[in-house]
């Protein structure tokens, strides 16, 4: 029974991964190399983080919000956005699209996340006894942190690799890329410098990322109408 | 292109189903709460000459309900959180008494019977439903250990964790919904190993020795007068029997008699012309099989001075009336002696001593007193007790009832002084005179600290002799306590024989899991399998188009056209 329910978060964590591969064109065009690159980058990237989180962070006693503490965070956060730009610029692919490769590298990236942060925990405690709502929980942050990638990763195709955009779009793009960016600050700062649990922040997440996936698809898709 | 306008109106779509999943899921988490452990304590298991008595298992792995349970449910393999407040003896009869099928029976007992809390004492509702809590918890007692029950039975003391959960199961029970697999609900999870038995039981006795004055010249053993109390307990659930009162009075009163005659016979002065012997005995319950250990273990010589014995048992909480047992007939010169001490210095005291007579049956095996062992061996003897009758075997042995704060502490310096100022009458001849040695506000005086403060100790030591080791730590200070106030201490260890085999694993932790049903999961299942549709579907029509994905399901059909 309790597998059963191990098995259910897993599909919950997992599966929209899966379904976006196969469902959008990324399948067609044979994306899965530059994706598992992006999943490579995004490894070394974590790495780089935690060194840093290790050597710059003091450790907390308390579960309060530090606004120095968090601050120091969310600019080594940005390291992600090296990481990202790392992984959309330098990395050298077979010849595919803008438009697939930075679906391609979102996807990498949100699924290598998945697994360093979500499968060990899942593991270990789907699987007890109890009974927590927990762990879908933590499905549904895996599916807004999906979202949040891919729009990530749309803006920053945007910013590095869309050479003629319209002029007034590029502050609206850096401010959104800004945005999704901190978003894993702004809601540690819901958990614990405002005490949300864990149910409404994961709302808040799903919610955000639902409507910062609406902003940069029309972003890009304003971006892409002078070359059509 | 048609497709552009539809995309937008997609998306909204999806935003609202979300956001009321979310919502449903907000709703609903507001019951969930970790795992709970509670501390446990388990009814004894034991065997008389090989008949099975008490809970014969000790691992538990149910679900729970409460007893508004559904009167035909098969209860087999469900177990019973059962608060004592709401227990009625109806059930009790059904189930134990008869023996129906259970799967495990867990009794939560109020918090004024834990020995471990502080506020025990009495704050807990009025006098009334106390007196019947009380009542009914010895009645349960009392069928517990004499019931042979198959499956785990544990006490538990009621707290916040706990009651929240009962509330919850009562919830569930009331909505007819009795906890299964299917249902979900709360799980009890005790992992034990099965319970051995307790190899070769120790039972150790302590004696502390108090020469008298011997006159120069004079060839004879000086007299001797025993004072002696068993000190251990026997109760349902043996990590909770502290027997507060039997017998921890008794050694109370024992402990503040050796130190008081320790003072008057560290002075050759007022050194008396008796021996003084103190015996702590162990194996009490168990027709006092340490006493009659004890007493063979002596030399023949020794056992022929003793002029008479005095045994302790329960005097606690008596308020005016004391009863002294003997099994000789009160014409015997020994018992008229006692007596006439005893009832000179209650009449000072304002209380009753009374004679009790009570032959001895040498074929019969229940000695229920523990002086009927020195009388076995011709020893005159007396035991001083509130109790008017004999008890039962196994019956007031300190059990779950026998806590602290029943205990008047007023009642038992009392007692130490009916029992000091009459030994001493004796020793030092004051009969007929009225001689106060133990005077209050004397340096004499009985000492209500120290009293208070042993009656405490022994308050929070369960001390059940099979489960109570040789070295236990509540031995060493109670030898090191009479070495403080005689002259030579004495620790006899033995094993108990006799009928009784007793088996270990006395109190476990008890995990309370909330679990979510087979149903619930299958449900689950199929929210996300058509979550994942609907999003692939989604996902296919926005980048590829809705003839895309009819084309997906109509590939395998093509497929058999071209093959063909």
């Amino acid at each position: 029974m309790t597998v059963f329910h191990f098995f259910n978060c897993a599909i919950l964590t997992f599966g929209p991964h899966a379904v976006y591969y196969s469902a959008t064109p990324l399948s067609e065009y044979d994306t899965l190399g530059t994706s598992v690159k992006a999943a490579v980058v995004y490894l070394a990237t974590a790495l780089v983080k935690l060194i840093c989180l290790a050597t710059f962070l003091k450790v907390s006693e308390s579960d309060s919000f530090d606004p120095y503490q968090e601050i120091l965070k969310a600019l080594i956060g940005f390291i992600d956005v090296a990481g990202l730009y790392f992984a959309l610029t330098q990395l050298t692919h077979r010849n595919i699209s803008q438009n697939h490769k930075f679906q391609a590298v979102g996807l990498g990236w949100a699924f290598a996340d998945s697994v360093l942060h979500r499968l060990a925990p899942l593991w270990v405690g789907a699987r007890g006894l109890e009974f927590t709502w927990e762990y879908i929980l933590q499905g549904l942050e895996a599916n807004a942190n999906l979202v949040l990638s891919i729009s990530l990763a749309a803006l920053g195709s945007l910013m590095w690799l869309r050479k003629n955009k319209p002029k007034t779009l590029i502050p609206i793009i850096y401010l959104c890329a800004v945005i999704v960016a901190t978003m894993p600050s702004i809601t540690s700062y819901l958990r614990r410098g405002l005490g949300w649990h864990l149910p409404k922040v994961v709302g808040f997440e799903l919610f955000t990322s639902l409507v910062m996936a609406f902003i940069s698809w029309q972003l890009f898709s304003a971006c892409q109408r002078p070359s059509v | 292109m048609a497709t552009p306008p539809r995309k937008p109106r997609n998306r909204e779509m999806l935003f609202d189903s979300v956001i009321a999943l979310v919502f449903i899921l907000v709703a609903c988490v507001d019951f969930c709460d970790g795992a709970t452990v509670v501390d446990v304590y388990r009814l004894i298991q034991y065997d008389i000459s090989g008949v099975p008595f008490g809970s014969r298992l000790a691992s538990l792995n149910h679900h729970a309900a409460s007893l508004h349970f559904s009167p035909h449910a098969d209860l087999s393999r469900t177990v019973l959180l059962i608060p004592l407040r709401e227990l009625n003896m109806s059930f009790v009869q059904e189930y134990i008494v008869a023996g129906k099928p259970l799967g495990g029976l867990i009794f939560l007992l109020p918090q004024m019977f834990n020995f471990e809390s502080k506020d025990g004492a009495g704050s807990n509702g009025d006098d009334g439903s106390k007196e019947l809590l009380k009542s009914m918890l010895a009645e349960l007692e009392q069928i517990l250990i004499h019931a042979n029950l198959p499956y785990p039975v544990y006490f538990a003391f009621e707290d916040d964790n706990i009651d929240a959960v009962l509330l919850d199961i009562k919830k569930n029970d009331a909505s007819g919904q009795p906890a299964t697999a299917t249902t979900g609900g709360y799980k009890f999870v005790v992992s034990a190993t099965e319970p051995k038995k307790v190899g070769s039981p120790p039972i150790t006795n302590i004696q502390g020795w108090l020469s008298g004055l011997k006159t120069d010249g004079d060839s004879h053993q000086l007299p001797t007068i025993a004072i002696v109390a068993s000190y251990d307990t026997f109760g349902a659930a043996p990590a909770l029997s502290v027997g507060s009162d039997s017998n921890g009075s008794g050694i109370v009163a024992l402990l503040e008699v050796a130190r008081l005659f320790s003072l008057l016979y560290s002075n050759p002065k007022t050194r008396g012309q008796y021996n003084l012997l103190f015996g702590l005995t162990s194996g009490g319950p168990y027709n006092y099989n340490g006493t009659r250990k004890w007493l063979q273990s002596f030399d023949q010589r020794l056992r022929e001075t003793i002029d008479y014995a005095i045994c302790l048992d329960t005097i606690g909480s008596w308020e005016n009336e004391l009863w002294i047992h003997v099994s000789k007939p009160p014409e015997n010169a020994f018992i008229k002696q006692i007596l006439e001490d005893f009832s000179s210095v209650a009449e000072e005291l304002g209380v009753q001593v009374n004679l009790k007579h009570k032959k001895i049956n040498i074929s019969n095996p229940r000695v229920a007193w523990e002086h009927e062992q020195f009388s076995r061996l011709r020893v005159t003897a007396a035991t001083l007790s509130e109790l008017s009758s004999a008890p039962e075997l196994l019956e007031s042995t300190g059990g779950l009832l026998d806590g602290r704060q029943f205990v008047n502490e007023a009642a038992i310096v009392r007692s130490v002084k009916l029992i000091a100022e009459s030994l001493a009458k004796h020793i030092y001849g004051h009969q007929g005179k009225n001689v106060q040695i133990f005077a209050d506000n004397s340096n004499l005086a009985v000492n209500p600290s120290y009293v208070r403060s042993w009656l405490d100790v022994l308050s929070q030591t369960p001390r059940v002799a099979p489960f109570l080791s040789k070295d236990d730590p509540f031995i060493t200070a109670l030898k090191k306590e009479l070495e403080d106030h005689t002259d030579e201490v004495n620790v006899q260890r033995e094993i108990l024989d006799g009928m009784f085999t007793f088996y270990d694993s006395t109190s476990a932790k008890l995990n309370i899991y909330q679990v979510a049903s087979v149903t619930f999961d299958l449900l689950l299942l199929l929210v996300l399998g058509s979550y994942l549709i609907v999003l692939f579907s989604f996902l296919v029509i926005t980048t590829r188009g809705l003839d895309d994905l009819i084309s997906l399901f109509r590939r395998p059909p093509s497929r058999k056209v071209k093959t063909a």
